[in-house]
């Protein structure tokens, strides 16, 4: 055979395999449920709630599907065309899903939407659309070590905290421990979600209205210079500065007097290091307020879906009133989406945790538009070179500007 | 080398120098090998604490009684690291194991063994088969073909996750133990150790037997594959070990199905995703419990691997 | 392979001597055909769709059963990571730097351990040479995302590694392996109190959009301690190779050397180097495809960081194609690592062939 009959050959296998998907119908009604798998008790939760659904639905056929590695799972299964009729999104991931035409618009199927953090529902909403309700959600706040504080006799952070007043604690906590080892006032992992509050707090934002990139903004210029400058005078470092892997470890080890993480550092911190006693405020206000970040997934219904009426049916089922309430009662940190279930989860959780539900008033998504991975890339790399002085704050936001028009040339 | 068994010297200056070479030598061995247990010896020790514990400085690697600790006190709060550990020496919890274990390892585990004979076996007959041919038989196209295997080994296996996906998905065989049998079932690596090992052994007898009439399949099954036992048995233990590791291919090929899940999978399921805390102790017994296989496999037939590998026209 | 090439020049119109080629011939397809079949599906077809995909602008999410899932652009994604300036173009470049570092200080290292290693548990005296073969054997056995998590936890800073230098030398200052951009070239021309600004105009040239300065950087920290953990693993299985290799030298080549007075390291060099050159052939030809297509690792430790010096093209196929939703384009990144690999196996190949003549 020669090379170019082979190469012919080859090819026209790859057309059909490639142009002759079709999914095939069913008669009786399975709507595949696509996740991944959180702690021992939520799944085990979830599973309890499907069940309930399935008994209250008969005819439909809930199929639960944890993947190990859920976004390579999904997307494998898109590019099929193939793919679950009901799926979690995590709200970074949906500019790309939606740009792709894989999600369908949530229209009028949801259950009392106004119920659901307005927050969120930004989150969840691309050009006018809302396509999903949220699962749960978590936001960051500011941890901080009671005990240290006691004993560099520095007052607590309280909500009214302004970016002064997180510096001079910062700089009166830094010092070293009985082992000899540093300890920072606060971490600072060198992460665009986590500079994005201080953005925000600054009054500033990354696109301006009409989706120019406004990162060399006198604003950025300030929380840039704010975030960096913490860095740069010794008073906080990323986790790795003080032997962690993350905030949380750096925190949990007393490495750290403050650390800013969502919802799961709870968990983390109760399980791993019980011995630490920890308190949680609001993060700092800035010269233009209050601001933090929401991390949020939600429940996608597909657009190539037979049963798009069963399969809103179980996703309002799953995020309606009383599926928040079931996120409430077996979560092991994050919160339920809905403002009707915030007292059925802090009364859990206790008073001390309500930051984490205030911060649903004023937090802002973490969602960028398709293709803007480089520009994370690019931000957190600089940001890291800004750390260690090789490059100044204000090229922090020039290189990541130049990026983010790059990709938005494209 | 072998020094011992030569002669002996003419001189004292020599048999000092090799003394101390040796010395050097078994230095430079210990070291390495001491590199290259110490991970294990804190895997397992790790497996066998309870979470705080893990990430206690320093590493507790001495066990010391009570055995079998709770990793919560009566009030059922979590104990706290200084309760359990003291310098190097922890007291040791199965809780690790006994939430692994809660999982569906049993299942994972007969997945797994279950993936790794069935490719096992698959590749000794494919890969000695299409080695022998590229190795011993004329055919147009002979070398055309080994090419393009060595050249599929050259790509990066993540860009091809998404086709293969599609084609199984086309041939019905997603999710099932069929799919990912068979898209394993030979690889250009095994057809490359079996063909060097073909072209390494004399061709007399098989010319002797092709006399007789002999077919070439009979002869294959009779006279040419006992003789290549050794190369075989190394083929076997790669293939074996990477079949029992494999993660990608599992993920793709059986993500859609729990049932199905390898050990390897079900491992990164506890992992978690997202922030979740990864459970430490659970992921190490989880680990230790997917390693021991291979390793009681290595050490029973590493003799033959090693003879094995001896064979397969490697050889100087 | 000699044999193979000559065989379309034999073809006289004798008959026996035609059926028994043409048995001859079934024969061969019939053996290869299994193999072949399973090469075909699951190999060759995902390749040619890749190198298909590469000249489109597929997203690698919108299915195929769609109307329009991509479309057709060309050259246009090589032009992209080859030619045309910007971060796509960059990012090829670093991932080409860093991968050919690591490849450069990679195989050899661990082709020469493994060579030594070999050696002394080949030595007849040495005792327990099961247990050093299985010890060095372990970490090849183990699956690389616990290996690598296990890593991690050793080389934090606060870890063990620090711990136990910091023990021996208590003036060193404990070094950030995870989490540390600096260029070990860089490092020692700083030593020498070269850095950027003094180094000349060199430095600042431009070249596929890096400095010069930057490609000579050599691997970043962060980067060697994932090449030490490379060759920690793979070193048992060299061995191992190494070993059998070995143990076929017959000892009477070596009681010769003795004899002719030939001391411990004449022997080493003038005889087992020389009688293992086909082993460290395949040995090196497995290291270069391996290390090439470094993943594994740095999906688990680094995900490319820190300032991207630890991202391998590999690493940039999956960061394309799934992170950054461009198929089309994480396609003709592992085009060209194909070529690249294809062409330093054939250098290989060359230069090992060469010595051999001499």
């Amino acid at each position: 055979m020669g090379k170019s009959r082979f190469l012919m050959v080859a090819l026209a296998i790859i057309m059909l395999l490639a142009l002759s998907g079709v999914v095939a119908a069913q008669d009786d009604v399975t709507i595949r449920l696509a996740g991944w798998s959180s702690s021992e008790a939520e799944d085990n939760a979830l599973r309890a709630a499907v069940d309930q659904f399935m008994e209250a639905n008969p005819g439909i056929n809930v199929e639960i599907i944890f993947s190990p590695d859920h976004p390579t799972t999904m997307q494998t299964a898109f590019a099929s065309g193939d793919y679950p009729e009901v799926f979690y999104i995590d709200s970074s991931k949906l500019p790309d899903w939606v740009a792709a035409g894989v999600v369908a618009e949530a229209g009028d199927n949801i259950v009392d939407q106004d119920d659901i953090y307005p927050s969120l529902q930004e989150v969840f909403t691309i050009d006018g659309t809302f396509y999903c309700p949220p699962k749960d959600f978590s936001t960051m706040t500011l941890q901080y070590n009671i005990d240290m504080f006691d004993a560099a006799g520095v007052d607590y952070p309280t909500a009214d905290w302004t970016w002064d007043d997180l510096r001079t604690a910062a700089e009166a906590l830094t010092g070293t421990n009985d082992a000899g080892d540093p300890v920072l006032g606060l971490v600072t992992p060198a992460e665009l979600p986590r500079w994005l509050p201080f953005l925000y707090q600054a009054g500033g934002a990354i696109f301006d209205a009409d989706g120019n990139v406004t990162m060399d903004s006198p604003e950025a210029q300030e929380a840039i210079d704010f975030y960096a400058g913490l860095v740069n005078d010794g008073f906080a470092g990323a986790p790795s500065a003080v032997d962690s892997g993350w905030g949380g470890e750096a925190f949990g080890n007393g490495r750290v007097a403050m650390a800013m993480e969502g919802n799961w550092v709870i968990n983390a911190l109760n399980e791993q290091w019980p011995d630490i006693n920890w308190g949680v405020a609001p993060l700092p206000q800035g010269p233009a307020g209050q601001a933090t970040m929401a991390f949020t997934v939600c429940y996608g219904v597909a657009a190539d879906n037979a049963h798009p009426d069963e399969s809103w049916a179980l996703v309002n089922f799953l995020t309606g009133p009383e599926g928040a309430l079931m996120v409430a009662e077996t979560s092991f940190g994050v919160m339920p989406a809905r403002a009707s279930a915030a007292d059925a989860w802090i009364e859990r959780f206790g008073e001390d945790m309500s930051a984490f539900v205030e911060g649903a008033d004023y937090a802002h998504p973490w969602v960028l538009p398709v293709g803007f991975q480089d520009f994370i890339d690019a931000f957190n790399d600089s940001l890291q070179q800004a750390f260690t002085g090789q490059l100044l704050p204000e090229d922090v936001l020039t290189t990541s500007a130049d990026v983010a028009n790059e990709i938005l040339a494209r | 080398m072998a020094t011992t068994a030569l002669p002996a010297p003419k001189s004292g200056s020599a048999v000092t120098v090799r003394r101390i070479l040796a010395i050097i030598g078994v230095g430079f061995l210990v070291f390495f090998a001491f590199i290259e247990i110490v991970p294990f010896v804190l895997t397992v020790a790790n497996s066998f604490k309870c979470l705080p514990a893990v990430q206690a400085a320093p590493q507790a690697f001495i066990p010391l009684p009570p055995f079998g600790i709770s990793c919560q006190t009566e009030t059922g709060s979590v104990r706290s690291a200084t309760e359990m550990t003291d310098g190097i020496a922890f007291n040791p919890t199965t809780e690790g194991y006994q939430e692994v274990l809660r999982q569906n390892l049993g299942k994972w585990f007969v997945n797994t063994a279950v993936f790794a004979i069935w490719v096992t076996v698959l590749r000794l007959l494919f890969d000695s088969l299409a080695g022998y041919a590229l190795a011993r038989i004329k055919f147009p196209g002979n070398r055309l073909l080994f090419f393009i295997m060595l050249g599929t080994m050259m790509i990066p296996g993540v860009v091809l996750l998404i086709p293969r996906f599609i084609i199984l998905k086309q041939l019905g065989m997603l999710n099932t133990y069929q799919g990912f049998i068979l898209t394993l079932a030979a690889d250009a690596f095994g057809v490359f150790l079996m063909k060097q090992f073909f072209e390494s052994i004399p061709g007399e007898i098989e010319e002797a037997a092709q006399v007789d009439g002999a077919s070439r399949l009979t002869m294959f099954f009779r006279i040419v594959l006992p003789m290549a036992t050794p190369a075989l048995t190394a083929l076997a233990i790669f293939s074996f070990q990477g079949t029992w590791n494999n993660f990608m291919d599992a993920l793709i090929i059986l993500g859609g199905n729990p049932d199905l899940f390898n050990l390897p999978l079900g491992l990164a399921l506890l992992r978690g995703a997202y922030g979740d805390t990864l459970r430490w102790h659970t992921f190490l017994a989880g680990s230790v419990i997917t390693t021991l296989p291979l390793a009681i496999i290595f050490f029973v037939f590493q003799r033959y691997f090693v003879e094995g590998v001896s064979y397969s026209g490697l050889k100087g | 392979m000699a044999e193979m090439t000559s065989a379309t020049s034999v073809q006289r119109p004798v008959t026996t001597m035609q059926s028994k080629k043409r048995s001859e011939m079934l024969a061969g397809y019939g053996f290869v055909a299994p193999a072949a079949l399973i090469f075909l599906v699951f190999l060759v077809i995902p390749i040619l769709f890749s190198a298909y995909i590469s000249l489109t602008n597929w997203n690698g999410i919108t299915p195929l059963t769609s109307e329009q899932p991509y479309e057709y652009v060309g050259f246009d994604n090589y032009a992209q990571l080859l030619f045309r300036e910007g971060t796509r173009q960059t990012d090829f470049f670093k991932s080409l730097k860093n991968t050919v570092y690591y490849v450069l200080g990679v195989v050899p290292t661990q082709t020469i351990l493994a060579l030594l290693l070999a050696v002394v548990v080949n030595q007849r005296w040495l005792k327990a040479k099961g247990f050093f073969r299985t010890a060095f054997y372990f970490p090849s056995i183990t699956s690389s995302v616990v290996i690598s998590l296990i890593f991690m936890w050793m080389f934090t800073r606060g870890g063990l590694v620090n711990r136990a230098v910091g023990a021996l030398f208590p003036d060193y200052a404990f070094i950030n392996w995870l989490d540390d951009p600096t260029g070990v070239v860089h490092s020692i021309l700083g030593l020498f109190g070269v850095n950027l600004r003094n180094a000349g105009d060199w430095a600042t040239a431009q070249f596929a959009g890096m400095r010069v300065w930057e490609w000579i950087s050599g691997p970043s920290v962060t980067m060697l301690t994932i090449m030490i953990l490379n060759t920690w693993t793979t070193i048992g299985t060299m061995m191992v190779i190494y070993l059998a290799a070995l143990q076929n030298i017959p000892t009477h080549v070596y009681e010769a050397a003795y004899v002719d007075g030939a001391n411990a390291w004449q022997t080493f060099r003038k005889i087992t180097v020389p009688l293992l050159r086909p082993t460290t052939f395949f040995v090196v030809t497995l290291g270069l495809i391996g290390t090439f297509q470094v993943f594994d690792q740095i999906f688990v430790i680094s995900s490319g960081g820190p300032a991207k010096t630890t991202l391998t093209i590999a690493y940039l196929v999956y960061s394309n194609g799934f992170k950054n939703s461009a198929m089309g384009l994480a396609a003709a990144t592992a085009i060209l690592l194909f070529i690249i690999i294809f062409a330093f196996s054939i250098l290989q190949r060359r230069i090992v062939s060469e010595r051999a003549d001499v």
